[in-house]
């Protein structure tokens, strides 16, 4: 019996090890990419490793492009973004949690029928908006969306939190004489931990990623974001696969090292299980 | 309380509900950016049902989600189940699961279109050297959704943890009381798992069938441009074509409507199918 | 105490007012580029700046095409697009027809500094719609052929010449159609061309065929046509017969233009846009040839040109912009970046543009083609009907649809952007 259990775990864990291992190549060959030298023919056999490898191709697209600003003002969109996203979208969920049901249901409806809305709906008319608050060519157009919680999917994951939380510990808190941002403050966000840390990582990527709200809504060069960088970089150089990959690279290390430092949090053996919990 | 949700409500209301709201509006004119919207009615939804471009991009996009959406869900489900164990390496390959879901879009885009260049490509070059067949991918019509497809699979990140989730709720003991009857495991997989996993697959399926309609832009506009013939344009592609190249922004905005209200025929089916209410879903 | 306030206020007000009037008047511009047009326009904006005290013009840049029309959209829906913006003369009849634009003949029949028989005669024609001049044309590119000479001369193929013909082409072509390593893969391809409308077009015309029925009020494609037919069976043999341009693979693996660029191929066929890059070539020497010529010799007009928004502010400081942009002063500065072809002869036959010393050496080809270009039609739908007909050239190119299927498609997918511009 102790052999069968053994052997069982011993081909769960090689499976287990070979799927991880085809899940992690996409990043490995981004970085191995990135440091084949830029002027060699192109490969004709599988190169696990670049011949000669080289770092020159970051500095390279340094001098070609501002990457340096871009990557700067990208920071600068995630760093103000990001909190308040995961301020407000907590907000939002904790007040739902404990809305009575009427009118819980209908804004739980409404958020998910503004979460199917397609991306695409709102790219004039927000621009329209935008310019009426000025903020039309300022990093400000990428920041506020913050305000809207990003998505309405982060209030959701907030919502469900709180919904576990049991009603007694909000009461309590209540006849202690909390108000309702100190319950908030002490009481729930303590519990949600995880979930907050989720939502810091959904958010910055979607923030870091975003591609065409810059293209839309800043006219300045220097106000430019990491993802138009890359876009000018593929029309300057289409198949210049080195350089390009590098840019990817760069663009997707920062996510890479938050994730990995958060993700024992959210990933971890029992964190979101608690959060979903629907016992 | 109520101030609470103040933020997110008129955040949510400026940024996304009216600008929505006024393009609902603009399906029912003729606008062209320049000249101020013309009150059109039916005009734009009838030059959409004659449009074979428009029934070209549905096809291809249900196409997609007919491939897309079970692949993920199905891989999710396979992962989660295999790789739930709380042992020490698990950690480690469930957080390399979720990777690439992480990879910011327009790098994941270049990423794949290096991947899968016909010639030097790695994906062909590794086939190659395994003796099997190097499709063109991204070069001609029926690989290129394949291809997309293929991306799509690899960012199954959010279902994975999910049913993750999922699968951690179910009491243990009921496992133990299975195997206690002498239940297989493929028994106690589709007597014990599979019910009480099912309101978090329909869940993801919904989902995923809104992300799968949406989420094909970036790629599909990077990489191919809808080519090649059209075998990419997916409707997030077709919209923004007729938006910005064609300018005839009613059109788009029709389009747009038409596709709203499919996401939502889809979740309703879904829910009736299911047999679940919304309090269920939404607890 | 409100009473004493109140006059203080309003006297602050009308400063204030007062101060709006005469604080310098602004006018913005906006182009799409590399970033050697980038610099070639930031020195144009600037020495604008430096000789008008008063007037400042404000330089928006967009990095590509698809972006700049993205962004035309939403400031023209925002009801503030840019004072001066460059438009090709494929699109610009959409933002005419509804009236989108101010007319700029006037203010150039009225000019002191220009004149319309300044220009060459094909870009102010092109620019010209309802007997009204539009805009103010900045060059007048045409498709030309760029070649490698060291290739040509490794493989002992005589140059291009003046006035060769599609036979002497494609005998070229084959001749650098090599697989230089024996491992059944060509690696050196003789040609190139992007299968699209806009680059088959002049082919046709060499043949005596027309892409439209009439190309003054065009009702539909005519490229079904005998002569227009045998053009594009001929386009599409390059590739399917003959084997001479990349195949959907080979061009996927890696584009024509990348091919050129690394001296992995003979002959590509460009407009000047290209120049700016093939100068940073430093591996082999490269020149331009013209089109190759069949029956008639014909090629087709690539122009770009300043256009004045009918919502802008301030029309005679941005019109004053307009003039400087077009002088010689102006166009000089831009040709600098080797981007263009002046449209204007004073600055396409001075050394600013023909400098032998700057590749490509025989720049003399652009201006040679002049007296011959045609033009596509000039109409609202222009764009969709050209980006409809280079999808299905493009399948009948890489062989994956006949010219037959591909013709079928073309005149039905088209009819109704013929119907909509009336």
């Amino acid at each position: 019996m102790r052999l069968h259990s053994k052997v069982k775990w011993g081909a769960r864990t090689l499976a287990g090890a070979l799927l991880a291992g085809l899940f992690l190549l996409p990043l490995y060959w981004i970085m191995t990419a990135s440091l084949r030298p830029a002027g060699l023919p192109p490969a004709r056999t599988v190169e696990w490793l670049p011949p000669s490898p080289t770092l020159a191709n970051y500095p390279a697209i340094f001098e070609m492009l501002p990457m340096a600003r871009y990557l700067r003002n990208s920071l600068i969109v995630v760093a103000a973004a990001v909190p308040v996203t995961a301020v407000i979208a907590s907000w939002a969920g904790f007040a739902l949690a404990q809305f009575p049901d009427r009118p819980r249901r209908r804004w739980l409806g409404l958020s998910v029928a503004t979460l199917m809305i397609p991306g695409a709906s709102v790219w004039i008319f927000r621009f329209q908006i935008l310019r009426w608050l000025g903020l039309i060519d300022s990093l400000g157009a990428l920041i506020v969306p913050a305000f809207a919680a990003g998505s309405p999917l982060f209030v959701l994951l907030f919502y469900w939190t709180f919904r576990r939380v049991p009603p007694g510990l909000y009461e309590a808190a209540r006849l202690d004489g909390a108000s309702a941002f100190t319950t908030w403050w002490q009481v729930a966000r303590p519990l949600a931990r995880p979930t907050t840390i989720a939502v810091i990582v959904l958010s910055f990527v979607l923030y870091w990623s975003d591609f065409i709200s810059p293209v839309l809504y800043l006219y300045r060069p220097a106000l430019y974001t990491l993802p138009i960088g890359l876009q000018i970089l593929k029309q300057l150089d289409p198949t210049g696969w080195p350089l390009l990959m590098a840019a990817a690279t760069i663009m997707t290390l920062p996510v890479i090292g938050l994730f990995i430092l958060l993700q024992r949090t959210f990933l971890g053996d029992n964190s979101l299980a608690e959060l979903l919990d629907r016992n | 309380m109520t101030l609470f949700l103040l933020p997110y409500l008129l955040g949510t209301l400026l940024l996304v509900v009216i600008p929505a709201l006024a393009t609902l509006a603009l399906a029912f004119t003729d606008y062209n950016f320049i000249r101020p919207p013309v009150w059109d009615g039916l005009d734009n939804f009838r030059t959409l049902w004659a449009s074979p471009l428009v029934r070209l991009s549905l096809r291809n996009s249900f196409l997609f989600l007919a491939l897309a959406v079970p692949l993920r869900l199905l891989g999710a489900l396979f992962l989660a189940l295999l790789l739930q164990a709380k042992r020490r390496p698990f950690g480690l390959f469930r957080a390399a699961v979720y990777l690439p879901t992480v990879i910011p879009e327009a790098a994941y885009a270049l990423l794949w279109l290096w991947l899968f260049n016909p010639l030097y490509g790695p994906v062909n070059l590794i086939l190659a050297w395994l003796g099997l067949p190097t499709p063109a991918w991204l070069a001609e019509p029926g690989t290129a959704v394949l291809a997309i497809v293929i991306m799509s699979f690899f960012q199954l990140g959010e279902g994975f943890v999910v049913l993750l989730a999922g699968l951690q709720n179910i009491p243990h003991a009921l496992y133990e009381a299975a195997r206690v009857d002498g239940a297989s495991a493929w028994q106690s997989f589709w007597r014990i798992t599979l019910p009480l996993l099912l309101p978090w697959l329909l869940l993801l399926t919904f989902r995923d069938l809104i992300m799968s309609l949406q989420n094909t832009f970036t790629p599909t506009f990077i990489m191919t441009y809808g080519g090649p013939y059209y075998a990419t344009t997916f409707i997030p592609l077709l919209i923004y074509e007729i938006a910005f190249d064609i300018f005839d922004f009613g059109l788009a905005a029709a389009v747009l409507v038409v596709t709203y209200i499919l996401l939502g025929l889809i979740a309703l089916g879904l829910f009736n199918l299911s047999g679940l209410n919304a309090d269920e879903i939404t607890f | 105490m409100l009473q004493k306030i109140a006059p203080l206020i309003l006297l602050l007000l009308l400063a204030a007012g007062c101060s709006q009037v005469n604080a310098g008047e602004t006018v913005s511009f906006m182009v799409f580029g590399d970033p050697a047009e980038l610099a070639a326009y930031e020195d144009l904006v600037a020495a604008f700046n430096a000789g008008h005290a008063g007037l400042e013009v404000q330089l928006r840049h967009i990095p590509d095409q698809g972006a700049y029309r993205r962004r035309l959209a939403t400031d023209f829906a925002a009801g503030s697009p840019p004072d001066v913006m460059l438009l090709n003369y494929r699109r610009f009849a959409t933002f005419v027809d509804q009236d989108g634009l101010a007319p700029l003949g006037p203010y150039l029949a009225e000019s002191e500094a220009l004149a319309a028989t300044d220009f060459y005669a094909p870009t102010i024609e092109a620019f010209t719609l309802d007997g009204e001049l539009w805009c103010i044309p900045q060059n007048i590119s045409s498709l030309v052929v760029y070649y490698n000479r060291d290739l040509f001369d490794r493989a002992g193929v005589p140059y291009p010449e003046p006035g060769w013909t599609w036979d002497d082409f494609l005998a070229r072509a084959r001749a650098l159609t090599r697989d230089l390593d024996g491992d059944g893969q060509i690696d050196q391809y003789g040609a190139a061309i992007e299968p699209n409308l806009f680059r088959l077009a002049p082919f046709i015309w060499q043949n005596g065929g027309e892409i439209v029925d009439d190309p003054q009020h065009p009702q539909r494609l005519a490229l079904d046509e005998p002569a227009a037919r045998e053009a594009f069976q001929w386009f599409v043999d390059l590739q399917v017969k003959e084997g001479v341009v990349p195949d959907a693979v080979a061009e996927a693996a890696e584009s024509g233009e990348s091919r050129f660029l690394n001296g992995r191929l003979g002959l590509y066929f460009n407009s000047r846009r290209g120049v700016p890059t093939y100068r940073t070539i430093d591996s082999f020497t490269w020149d331009v040839a013209p089109l190759p010529r069949h029956r008639e010799t014909a090629g087709i007009l690539h122009s770009d040109a300043y256009c004045l928004a009918a919502a802008a502010e301030n029309k005679e400081a941005a019109w004053t912009f307009i003039e400087f942009a077009n002088s010689v002063t102006g166009q000089t500065l831009v040709a600098a970046s080797g981007r263009t072809v002046p449209s204007l002869p004073a600055v396409a036959e001075s050394p600013a543009f023909l400098d032998p010393d700057r590749p490509p050496a025989h720049s003399r080809v652009y201006l040679d083609a002049i007296p011959t270009l045609d033009r596509v039609p000039l109409m609202t739908t222009w764009a969709g009907i050209e980006e409809s007909v280079s999808r299905e050239i493009e399948r009948a190119f890489y062989g994956q649809a006949s010219i037959d299927e591909a013709l079928e498609s073309a005149h039905r997918l088209t009819q109704p952007y013929f119907e909509q511009a009336e």
